[in-house]
């Protein structure tokens, strides 16, 4: 099957910057025999939130890390705001926001403390470094709280003021490598809403994730799998594939020993858990041909609503991952 | 190399250091309770030995010597039989430690100009409590005799008491003289190596690494900055060890200041290395510290610092030459107490430039590729 996002069917970039926020081409990282990242090309338009999927161990830090001009990549290469990440990571950096799931701030210092390490190393002047700060603390919900440890503030507040500080120089691009994860929802919404303002002032977003649902904020996603990128596209454009086929979502007790027996259904295309309900990808045939009601109060399970929905992402995710041989 | 940035670093270093409320404290304690614990314990003179004293002579003379031997400190006298054939239960049982025996006829022999003999018998059970004692005696018959020249108004050849104890060596009345350089040495590996290795840990365990490195701080800013502070911290400390031990024991400061900086810089290498590489082989805190305890303990026990190279056993020998400490030692008491140069000290202080470059070539070599991962 081919579609027009998959990977084979794209025009590879040409390499030269044309104004794209990210062009990579060819790039590749191996650590000894094991290949993170197998010569990868993608681009990222400037002003876009571009998601990057994948399971953990995928390459996608490692992809990130060689953006950003950390690590060097085996082979390959590209440009990052139109500096090579190869022959001028200084520059890459210098012109980069990023933060990481860890938050990472120095915990024993004080907000402002940490407000003004970064600064400087970027910098910023005196009285940049005071509307920046401002501007930060009004973001983070952590004016008054400036003399607070890091160390003692609560999830949410630490995230924004990790934000913060990686912004804290305006760069035009920021990589966020699962910035949500280990926060709560409120929080999570919270954030989402300092990204999508970020983004609508024509800051690039480059963000890495593993829920679904966030995935769907993104102008466009890219999955990596085992250090390829299996698919490419706007949201919609990654579930189009999809939209034929039949998902079932399943409410019945004992998921997991339901989900393993429909598995073995020769009807039953993909199957995975989401939450306690199953589902199950049954392709081309409709509910009622594959019997699955019948199956599963045959073999004792207690069966709630089984109901047709819309793809997610997440389906889409385990679709791809499946043609891939593989198991998400 | 940006300079805005190397102090930017070193600030919320010491910044993070100066909220540690443990580590802060003991970085001063402990080279004060080190030199005072190794001063006093360690190097500690012998004294109070409990002592018999044979008096076969009862005269003027013989109490004055008898006086000589328990105002010293030294000696403390517990027992006083009539005569020899006691004392060897006394010693056997441990009762006393020495024995000093003066002779009949002692103080009318003197008298004529003659010299007489004294018998110091020392518990050799314990070399080195029997190699002090030996010392203190003869030292105290010295200053005896020299009373007695004085007296008979001539400079030799007069009436004197001939002290027969053997020496086995030259007894430094003062060992905290030389612990106080070798102190000087060890707190400088330690705490460089404690504190640095602790601090990149925990900077690589709370992502805050992977962050810097994604920011223009060059990997030759980072370490600069990461080293810096910790260099100055130790240089706080050796100060208070040799002002410590310079006023509060007296140990003197005889050498040249050049050798010892020499000395210092070359060991400060050294274990700045050392802590570098520690930091890299351990992935938490607490891995860090037991790998510092895994190097610091055949550190001390085969460097020479507590125990001399001399009582190591001869099989054992060749592994102290891999110990940088011992050439630090070397150097540092030689310069210290003899004024020793750096041409009398060539061949330990090629030792210590191998080890500065081979260790923190190495650890700094490894560390700018590690800082990625």
């Amino acid at each position: 099957m081919q579609f027009p996002w998959t990977k084979t069917d794209r025009p590879r970039p040409s390499g030269v910057d044309d104004g794209d926020a990210i062009v990579v081409s060819g790039l590749r990282k191996t650590f000894g025999d094991f290949v993170a990242v197998d010569s990868v090309d993608f681009r990222v338009k400037r002003g876009e939130i571009f998601g990057f999927l994948g399971p953990n161990g995928s390459g996608k830090t490692t992809t990130i890390r060689m953006l950003c001009g950390v690590i060097a990549p085996t082979s390959g290469g590209g440009t990052v705001m139109g500096y090579d990440v190869v022959d001028e990571p200084e520059r890459v950096r210098e012109n980069i926001g990023y933060m990481s799931q860890k938050f990472s701030l120095f915990q024993d210092l004080t907000v402002d403390e940490n407000l003004r390490f970064y600064s400087g190393i970027y910098g910023l002047t005196p009285e940049k470094y005071a509307e920046r700060r401002a501007y930060i603390l009004r973001m983070a919900d952590l004016e008054g709280r400036e003399n607070e440890l890091t160390g003692n503030l609560s999830v949410g507040w630490k995230q924004r003021l990790a934000l913060g500080c990686a912004t804290i120089h305006e760069p035009k691009l920021i990589f966020l490598d699962e910035p949500t994860s280990g926060v709560d929802p409120t929080a999570r919404r919270q954030f989402w809403e300092l990204l999508n303002d970020l983004a609508n002032e024509g800051v690039t977003l480059f963000v890495t994730t593993h829920y679904m649902d966030e995935a769907t904020h993104c102008n466009r996603l890219a999955f990596i799998y085992r250090g390829n990128i299996i698919a490419e596209g706007t949201p919609q454009e990654v579930k189009a594939d999809l939209t034929a086929d039949t998902i079932l979502q399943i409410a019945v007790d004992r998921g997991e020993e339901a989900l393993a027996a429909l598995e073995g259904l020769e009807s039953v295309d993909e199957g995975y858990m989401q939450g306690s309900l199953v589902h199950v990808n049954l392709g081309r045939r409709t509910a009622e041909d594959a019997g699955l009601r019948e199956f599963l109060v045959d073999h004792g399970f207690e069966v709630g609503a089984i109901d047709r929905v819309e793809p997610t992402l997440e389906d889409a995710f385990v679709h791809l991952v499946t043609q891939q041989g593989g198991r998400a | 190399m940006n300079l805005r940035r190397l102090r930017l670093i070193m600030w919320k270093e010491l910044v993070q250091l100066r909220r540690d409320r443990l580590l802060l404290p003991l970085i001063f304690i402990m080279p004060i309770m080190y030199v005072i614990m190794f001063g006093y314990v360690v190097g500690a003179d012998v004294r109070n030995l409990p002592t018999a004293i044979v008096d076969g002579d009862h005269t003027v003379t013989s109490q004055r010597l008898t006086d000589a031997f328990s105002s010293s400190g030294y000696f403390v006298i517990t027992q006083r039989p009539a005569n020899e054939a006691s004392l060897k239960g006394l010693v056997d049982s441990g009762q006393v430690k020495v024995a000093i025996i003066i002779e009949r006829g002692t103080e009318a022999a003197l008298t004529r100009g003659e010299t007489v003999p004294l018998g110091v018998i020392v518990d050799g059970a314990d070399s080195k409590t029997a190699s002090v004692a030996s010392g203190y005696a003869a030292e105290i018959v010295a200053a005896f005799d020299r009373g007695l020249l004085e007296k008979a108004g001539r400079a030799a050849g007069g009436p004197v008491l001939d002290a027969r104890v053997r020496v086995m060596f030259n007894p430094s009345l003062k060992s905290v003289n030389a612990m106080v350089p070798g102190l000087v040495a060890s707190i400088l590996m330690l705490s460089i190596m404690v504190i640095m290795s602790q601090a990149v840990v925990r900077e690589r365990a709370r992502g805050t690494l992977e962050q810097m490195m994604v920011t223009p701080i060059t990997r030759a800013e980072y370490l600069t900055g990461k080293v810096l502070p910790y260099v100055a911290i130790a240089a706080v400390q050796m100060t208070f060890i040799v002002l410590i031990g310079r006023y509060w024991f007296g140990v003197p400061f005889n050498g040249s200041v050049w050798t010892v900086a020499l000395g210092l810089i070359l060991f400060t290498l050294t274990s700045v290395g050392m802590g570098l590489l520690i930091s890299l082989v351990s992935k938490t805190q607490q891995q860090a510290q037991q790998t510092v305890m895994f190097v610091m303990i055949p550190t001390m026990v085969l460097s020479g610092f507590i125990f001399p190279i001399e009582s190591v056993p001869a099989a054992i020998v060749p592994l102290t030459y891999v110990i940088p400490l011992r050439y630090a030692l070397v150097v540092l008491r030689s310069a210290f107490l003899k004024g020793s140069g750096v041409l009398d000290l060539w061949a330990p202080l090629t030792a210590m430039v191998v080890f500065a470059v081979v260790i923190f070539g190495l650890a700094v070599s490894r560390f700018r590729k590690r800082l990625a991962e």
